[in-house]
């Protein structure tokens, strides 16, 4: 048994699940005290169900709380940045494109020194043990304690790294660090703005994760502690409390794997139709189809993958003109309570064409009773086309595919869709992005620039697979559960054929039966893959 | 005479990203490095090739090897300052003026920076037009300009000089040495008199190119909308002809990396009436476009897809099933529609059984 929590900007939802059963749910606002707010998703879903608190074997938690505050702008440390790149970049400097504002609060400290490697390993420069340590002197004395490091290439050799972070910590004990290469693949700029908003984040990260642990502590939760990451796995809270930018993209990760849980299908398109845009995403293997496009987080440019999602312009609120024809994308939006024609506004909109041709029954139906048939059957036509199309455009071959319906303007779909095999509506749709946080997967991934020339296919795979294997181990993954979840190869133009930018996924499932230590002690973290290099 | 600005420098990625056809890589980069310089050094000018003084020495500088790899190692900013310094030391010659390989892709803004710290004006047009793959490729070669002398850098400012005449056998060179030194090198190379440039340059092509990308950011929208606008700007130039080609959406694609180019093929279904699927044969940019076994467009006229919705030109790498796009055809310039230009520009210059057929006759 266990309990998913989605704390989000303005609710906090919980569910408790027996396997894929929902036994209770809860959606509460959140508290201005976190803690407080999980304590009372805890204590309503234990309530509810009547389990006792000694029968969960884990708790895992989904938050925007580290988005939310990037994009505020607010609760973020003062970082250093060391780039280990000279003579490359030197015109390129750290946060060079970052927003005024962001780098105000985060403020510019860059320190720009020799090293790093080429694509094919050979050093840009030796590392000048001086003029680092003049670097980390001048970071002390500005006071500063957090500090992120990035190297060119080091995805492939974090080395340099870590060399210099060793340097950092035997100066400043105390300090607080983020090596580029733990939180990133290739793309040295989104992986150093990845790193340095990280490293911003982790004394709020020390507050939110340890206000989760104490909420279990004093409900005598005595289970392990999992955080929902980016992919939709899991990783440990000590380990998120390390890596906070690891849940930037949670939110709709666990909106689709909610889905994916509800349905029990792994290959489908969901469809989250809200007020105002539907949001659609496409599962793949029980994990959403990530997007490849550069993602900004607070208008900083990250390499974070985030779902791929599209916003098309229908909800139940869109407007509906021209006899039925044209449906949004102009929506009464939260409005739809008081505008709507069955709830005795005045505005015609899709969630009125819904009710007046019998697909559901909020409302005063008869309200609607008077509108001309040709309009409400020209507009259901239209919202079926508007949504099918969008499906179309999303999903990946010309097959119908299974589609999940979610959201509370599912009800406009009454018919069948061309692009659909199958619909499903499920239950507890409401409470998805906890259900989506309660999953029992943990993942690692790793994206290297590999040779096959030097290296054969199979010899490169065999020896990441080694070292994500270690990881997800010690991170408490069943052994026998493990398997290849994505392999993404892509050749580099204008190089020779066998040079290929490699990334390898492994997930494995959370073995629940160990881990049962002290009360709301987290769990084991992974191994530092970049270590074992 | 004009000049382009720090905040140019936008709209000039933009048009030249569309003028890429497919390929050219990602721009940003170079984005950042050219606006930084022009921010700190001030504007360029930028120089109509009728306005060329007789006793010019036009060199050609920009980027050579694999754009993906610039994204991991940035390159150093002051490597085409360097590049300079060594191409005058080793020819004991002054340049007066500097003009871009090609307007599609990052290389139309990287002689921008070097321009800006020399104060040395940029010649307005290219070797291409467009992009193309390799360096034989590009006018100067075609009007048997020599690529050498020509030098290259590294990041390390390590430089290599090449004493070589015959622009086929340098591009193997240059692209054997770019691996071996990062990845990426900067080249000064083709250097020209005036009489030279004033027959190898295409004129106009970095002032249209920033023209276009000033258009797609103001009409952006549907490219049903834009393009009549599209249509206007391109009949006004060189470019001469301008059409609509197909509006559909990508239904397959496919990919495989042949000799360090990106070769596969794009089929496209129509959303507008009943017409048969669009081929495009990619190699790193779209080279023939086939509506059912009929030629539509085919290199060295361009073809250029942006995504319908916005009009944003796609790149052959994003592509992905389900993609709405429209595609564009647009004439080359009279520059490669010579017999000698044919030869190394045509369809069979990339291994395809076919010639090419103007696009206004099509």
């Amino acid at each position: 048994m266990r309990i998913g929590i989605d704390v989000g900007g303005t609710h906090t939802d919980a569910v408790l699940l027996d396997q894929h059963t929902v036994l209770a749910s809860t959606k509460a606002l959140t508290s201005a005290n976190v803690k407080d707010g999980v304590l009372d998703a805890l204590d309503r879903v234990l309530q509810d169900s009547g389990i006792a608190h000694c029968a969960l074997s884990a708790v895992m938690i989904g938050t925007t709380q580290f988005t939310n505050a990037v994009i505020e702008r607010r609760e973020l440390t003062p970082t250093a940045i060391i780039r280990v790149a000279l003579p490359s970049g030197a015109m390129i400097p750290p946060m060079l494109d970052w927003p005024d504002d962001i780098a105000a609060a985060v403020g510019r400290h860059v320190y720009m020194v020799h090293g790093g490697q080429t694509y094919d390993g050979f050093p840009i420069a030796p590392l000048d043990e001086q003029e680092i340590d003049a670097a980390i002197e001048d970071i002390a004395a500005k006071g500063i304690d957090r500090i992120a490091i990035s190297a060119v290439f080091s995805p492939s050799d974090p080395a340099q790294e870590i060399a210099v972070g060793e340097r950092v910590l035997a100066r400043l004990p105390d300090a607080r660090l983020t090596l580029s290469h733990k939180i990133g693949g290739m793309g040295l700029l989104e992986r150093e703005n990845a790193a340095i908003l990280n490293t911003s984040l982790l004394t709020l990260a020390d507050n939110v994760i340890s206000a989760f642990g104490e909420a279990l502590r004093e409900r005598e939760i005595d289970c392990p502690l999992y955080i929902s990451q980016n992919d939709g796995t899991l990783m440990s809270a000590e380990f998120a409390a390390e890596f906070p930018a690891l849940t930037f993209s949670s939110g709709p990760t666990n909106s689709l794997r909610g889905a994916s849980v509800l349905t029990q299908l792994s290959d489908a398109v969901v469809v989250d139709i809200g007020g105002t845009t539907s949001d659609i995403g496409v599962l793949q293997g029980g994990f959403p189809r990530q997007s490849n496009v550069a993602i900004r987080v607070g208008g900083v440019r990250t390499n974070f993958r985030m779902p791929d999602i599209q916003a098309i312009g229908l909800g139940g609120g869109s407007l509906v003109s021209d006899a039925g024809e044209t449906l949004g994308p102009q929506s009464v939006g939260y409005r739809l309570l008081t505008e709507g024609l069955v709830f005795g506004g005045d505005t015609l909109t899709a969630t009125d064409i819904a009710v007046a041709a019998g697909a559901t029954g909020i409302g005063d139906a008869a309200r609607v009773a008077g509108l001309d048939s040709a309009v409400v059957e020209a507009a259901l036509a239209r919202i079926h086309a508007i949504i099918d199309a969008g499906i179309d455009q999303m999903k990946s071959s010309r097959e119908p595919v299974p589609v999940v319906l979610v959201g509370g303007g599912a009800v406009l779909v009454s018919r069948s869709l061309g692009t659909a095999s199958e619909l499903h509506r499920p239950k507890n749709a409401g409470v998805a992005n906890a259900i989506g946080a309660a999953n029992a997967q943990i993942g690692r991934e790793i994206e290297q620039i590999v040779s096959y020339r030097t290296t054969p296919r199979e010899q490169v795979l065999s020896q990441l697979q080694q070292q994500l294997t270690a990881a997800l181990l010690q991170a408490g993954a069943a052994p026998d559960t493990l398997r290849i979840a994505d392999i993404e190869e892509t050749a580099i133009s204008y190089m020779a054929e066998e040079s290929t930018r490699l990334r390898v996924k492994l997930v494995g499932d959370l073995d629940l039966s160990q881990g049962r230590s002290g009360a709301g002690k987290t769990a084991p973290g992974p191994a530092q893959v970049g270590d074992q290099a | 005479m004009t000049t382009i600005s720090h905040e140019d420098v936008e709209d000039l990625c933009t048009g030249s990203v569309f003028l890429a056809t497919g390929g050219g890589g990602d721009p940003y980069i170079s984005q950042l490095l050219v606006t930084e310089a022009l921010k700190q050094y001030g504007p360029v000018d930028l120089l109509p090739l009728a306005e060329l003084p007789d006793d010019a020495l036009v060199v050609a500088i920009g980027e050579v090897g694999a754009p993906s790899i610039s994204l991991e190692q940035l390159p150093v900013g002051s490597e085409c300052l360097t590049v300079i310094d060594r191409f005058e030391a080793f020819t004991g010659r002054s340049i007066t003026h500097l003009v871009s390989f090609e307007v599609g892709g990052a290389n139309s803004v990287i002689p921008l920076m070097a321009a800006a710290a020399r104060g040395l004006p940029m010649l307005d047009g290219d070797g291409m037009a467009r992009a193309l793959p390799e360096a034989q490729m590009m006018t100067f070669a075609i009007e048997g300009v020599s690529p050498g002398p020509a030098v290259a850098v590294d990041y390390t400012g390590a430089c290599v000089y090449f004493d070589v005449t015959d622009t086929t056998l340098y591009e193997r060179q240059i692209r054997a040495l770019a691996m071996t030194m990062g990845g990426m090198v900067f080249t000064a190379e083709h250097p020209m008199s005036s009489e030279q440039a004033r027959r190898a340059v295409i004129p106009g092509t970095i002032s249209f190119a920033l023209a276009l990308g000033r258009l797609l950011r103001e009409q952006a929208g549907n490219a049903t909308l834009i393009e009549a606008h599209l249509s206007t700007l391109f009949a006004q130039s060189d470019y001469g002809v301008f059409k609509h080609l197909y509006t559909g959406k990508v239904v397959d694609i496919q990919r495989k990396t042949v000799g360090g180019f990106d070769v596969g093929e794009a089929v496209l279904e129509s959303t507008v009436g009943n017409r048969s699927t669009l081929r495009l044969t990619i190699k790193n940019e779209f080279l023939l476009a086939r509506i059912g076994e009929k030629i539509v467009a085919s290199v060295p006229d361009l073809i250029t897809m942006v995504d319908h919705e916005t009009s944003a030109p796609i790149n052959a790498e994003r592509l992905h099933y389900g993609q709405r796009v429209t595609v564009f055809g647009i004439g080359c310039p009279p520059h490669y529609r010579t017999e000698a230009a044919l030869r190394v520009v045509a369809p069979r210059a990339f291994g395809f059984d076919c010639d090419y057929v103007p696009l206004e006759e099509l």
